[in-house]
């Protein structure tokens, strides 16, 4: 998508995991927010279903600890925006099914911008197939009325 | 009870002469083409002439039966050996047997060896557990589904093909759940709601924060410390428990630390695999092991430990090879994030704690002396649990909620379909694999044994490979000299456990672990798994069969 001028722009959601692959996503949210003097908002979803195809119990003290993990990356990020300057950032953790989540945050947030990563075209794990990406990201400006600044993620490191 | 009958009979001998002539008896023992005792076989007697028997009876456990036949007595008897996937036996009586039925000592013996029959029934039910050990492995399909899919299959061709094909005939209900082994289905109960009941107490964040602390940030030492943590909670409780509530506290220390958290990750996941087998209550495969063939709590400490803590010191110093680059790396603490770690990673519930560490000490000291006393592990548990839930007053309903009865139902299934597979011959079929590759020899049946066990739990799930072998170890035990000290059953132990380290989908703690991190953003990969896990798992077998050579071939 095209860079525009952030004038008017009030509130940006950054949509993401946290890992280092993420760290364009987030580079990109902060030069926005940056730009704009925008409310910085880090969005995380917890997706505990995997525990189901493993012989364990759904624990709820799992899913918490899930969760305290993802509010845990999130300061993270939170730490990283305000250290360049972002005056105003804050973070939400929600639990349940990704794409479901970021519906739901769109039609609730009064996100200008909502900033995501481009699934990785190499990784079998990326949550959304590219074509499926393609027809999602059109379908969530319509039900956020905001604009998708959508980034193309760097290759992931492994130790 | 047939040696019962045995002793009346002969009792009958010496008074026959005060009394009228005893009715005959055909006593005698049926065993496999293995000599091992066969169960079940119907016993029946026939006269020549005729097609309805006489006199029917069935063999016991140990394979025994004892025939009584009324007087008066046809003058030519057949007797016939029928079980099903055993090919039908038939014995006509010679004449010096059918006169001595008649005499005033009417007691006979007859023994008989009854071959296996690998027909349909063998070939289907062999096809039914491939599929899902397939299932498992691939898994798409959740691994109770899995073991219900094929429970369903045997049963559905037992009792639906049957009314086509005699031949279709697999097992009936009433035979697979004499292989469900209760006293593992309420062990694992037992220690689920004690983990329930420990694991909200906020302990296993506490640890790892300690270990932090202890080690004050100098991560050669933390990584050792990290690793010891994690094993010795998975020698005591599930390593699935303990890596699912370890992975999120160690991925947000290495976070704070700005390392990778595979440095802990990893080494955490193969500690958990290799200490976890020291006892018998600290992985699925043990308490199957220890159950199946009567291994106590001690007996998985004495005979195992010192190999593990060869194994686990082997581990320590190749985790400090592979992850040296990043271990030597600067670390950047980041104050903020530790600080709030430190506020998480507190004792929630410390009453609770303190009562269920006096509970835990008793279940320690039942565990250990129990045997004593002949009381099984599986008690054990439940009275721990029960004692945890009535003192600490927990919500029982939440606390019995937590028991996994997925799992649960996952090992009624699959000891049903084990069942099924040593009923119709297919045990004996890869025991007689192994028994013709080893020989006699103990020493090879030990390497055997370990190093498929381990290869194989790269690829197969440990829980069905393990299951599935007990019997083939069992009889593995019974043909080979030195055998009987179990050593076997330890090598399968270590095996199948430390094998889980070979690769993602050899154990279920990698599996979970592997989520996790995902869902942080650190994918581990299959491959990734292989390249790390595969050397640890040549590390530490190597070590623990140096050892399991040393405590049963040496001493």
């Amino acid at each position: 998508m095209a860079q525009e001028s952030q004038k008017g722009v009030k509130h940006i959601v950054c949509a993401v995991r946290g890992a280092p692959e993420s760290r364009s996503t987030v580079n990109r949210a902060i030069e926005l927010a940056l730009e704009s003097g925008a409310r910085l908002t880090f969005f995380h979803a917890v997706d505990a279903e995997f525990l189901a195809y493993a012989t364990v119990a759904p624990l709820s003290l799992v899913h918490r600890e899930l969760h305290e993990m993802g509010v845990f990356l999130m300061m993270i990020l939170c730490d990283r925006a305000r250290r360049r300057g972002v005056a105003e950032v804050e973070h939400v953790v929600r639990e349940g099914n990704v794409k479901k989540l970021l519906r739901q945050m769109a039609r609730e947030s009064d996100a200008d911008i909502l900033v995501m990563g481009r699934p990785s075209r190499r990784s079998r794990r990326s949550l959304f197939k590219e074509k499926e990406f393609e027809t999602f990201v059109p379908e969530l400006e319509r039900e956020g009325r905001f604009k998708v600044e959508v980034v193309t993620h760097l290759p992931q490191a492994e130790t | 009870m047939p040696t019962a009958i045995v002793t009346i009979a002969l009792l009958l001998l010496t008074i026959t002469p005060l009394a009228a002539q005893p009715d005959p008896i055909i006593v005698g023992r049926v065993g496999n083409s293995q000599g091992a005792p066969v169960q079940g076989v119907q016993v029946r007697a026939f006269p020549l002439s005729a097609p309805e028997a006489i006199a029917l009876t069935e063999t016991q456990p140990d394979g025994r039966y004892a025939l009584p036949l009324k007087r008066p007595l046809p003058a030519a008897l057949s007797i016939e050996f029928r079980r099903p996937h055993f090919t039908t036996g038939r014995h006509d009586l010679s004449g010096e047997q059918m006169s001595f039925l008649n005499s005033s000592n009417p007691v006979v013996l007859l023994n008989a060896t009854l071959p296996r029959h690998r027909g349909v029934a063998f070939w289907l039910t062999t096809i039914l557990f491939l599929s899902m050990l397939v299932m498992m492995a691939v898994g798409k399909t959740h691994n109770t589904l899995a073991a219900m899919i094929a429970t369903a299959g045997l049963f559905g061709v037992s009792y639906i093909g049957r009314l086509f094909r005699d031949d279709l005939y697999i097992i009936d209900f009433v035979d697979a759940v004499r292989f469900i082994d209760w006293n593992v289905v309420f062990l694992i109960m037992g220690m689920m709601i004690v983990i329930a009941i420990v694991e909200r107490t906020g302990i296993f964040q506490w640890l790892a924060l300690r270990s932090f602390e202890i080690s004050k940030g100098r991560l050669k030492i933390l990584l050792p410390v990290l690793m010891l943590v994690t094993g010795v909670t998975s020698a005591f409780l599930d390593n699935i428990t303990t890596m699912l509530l370890m992975t999120p506290i160690t991925i947000q220390i290495c976070l704070a630390l700005g390392i990778h958290p595979f440095t802990f990750l990893m080494p955490e996941i193969f500690a958990a695999n290799v200490i976890g087998i020291s006892t018998l209550v600290g992985t699925p495969t043990n308490i199957l092991i220890g159950s199946y063939a009567r291994i106590s709590f001690n007996d998985f400490l004495l005979n195992l430990t010192p190999g593990v803590l060869l194994s686990f010191a082997g581990l320590i110093g190749y985790c400090l090879f592979i992850y040296r680059d990043e271990l030597n790396k600067g670390v950047t603490i980041s104050e903020d994030l530790l600080d709030h770690l430190r506020e998480r990673a507190r004792i929630t519930e410390p009453e609770h704690l303190r009562k269920a560490g006096w509970v835990g000490l008793g279940m320690l000291v039942l565990f250990v002396f129990g045997e004593y006393a002949h009381l099984l592990p599986s008690v054990t548990a439940l009275m721990g649990a029960t004692a945890m839930l009535a003192w600490i007053e927990p919500d029982v309903e939440e606390m019995i909620e937590a028991v996994d009865w997925t799992t649960l139902v996952f090992f009624i299934c699959l000891f049903m379909v084990v069942g099924s597979i040593q009923e119709v011959g297919l045990i004996a079929v890869i025991a007689d694999g192994i028994s013709w590759a080893v020989g006699k020899s103990l020493i090879l049946a030990m390497l055997a044994v370990l190093w498929a066990g381990a290869l194989l739990s790269t690829v197969i799930a440990n829980i069905p490979f393990t299951a599935s072998m007990l019997p083939v170890i069992g009889y593995l035990t019974g043909s080979i000299p030195g055998a009987e000290s179990k050593a076997l059953f330890y090598c399968l132990s270590v095996g199948s456990a430390m094998g889980g380290n070979g690769s993602l989908i050899g154990a279920s703690a990698n599996m979970v672990t592997a989520g996790i991190s995902e869902r942080a953003g650190y994918p581990i990969t299959y491959l990734y798994f292989l390249k790390k896990g595969f050397p640890a798992l040549l590390v530490t077998v190597s070590l623990a069969t140096i050892w399991l050579l040393i405590r049963f071939i040496v001493f």
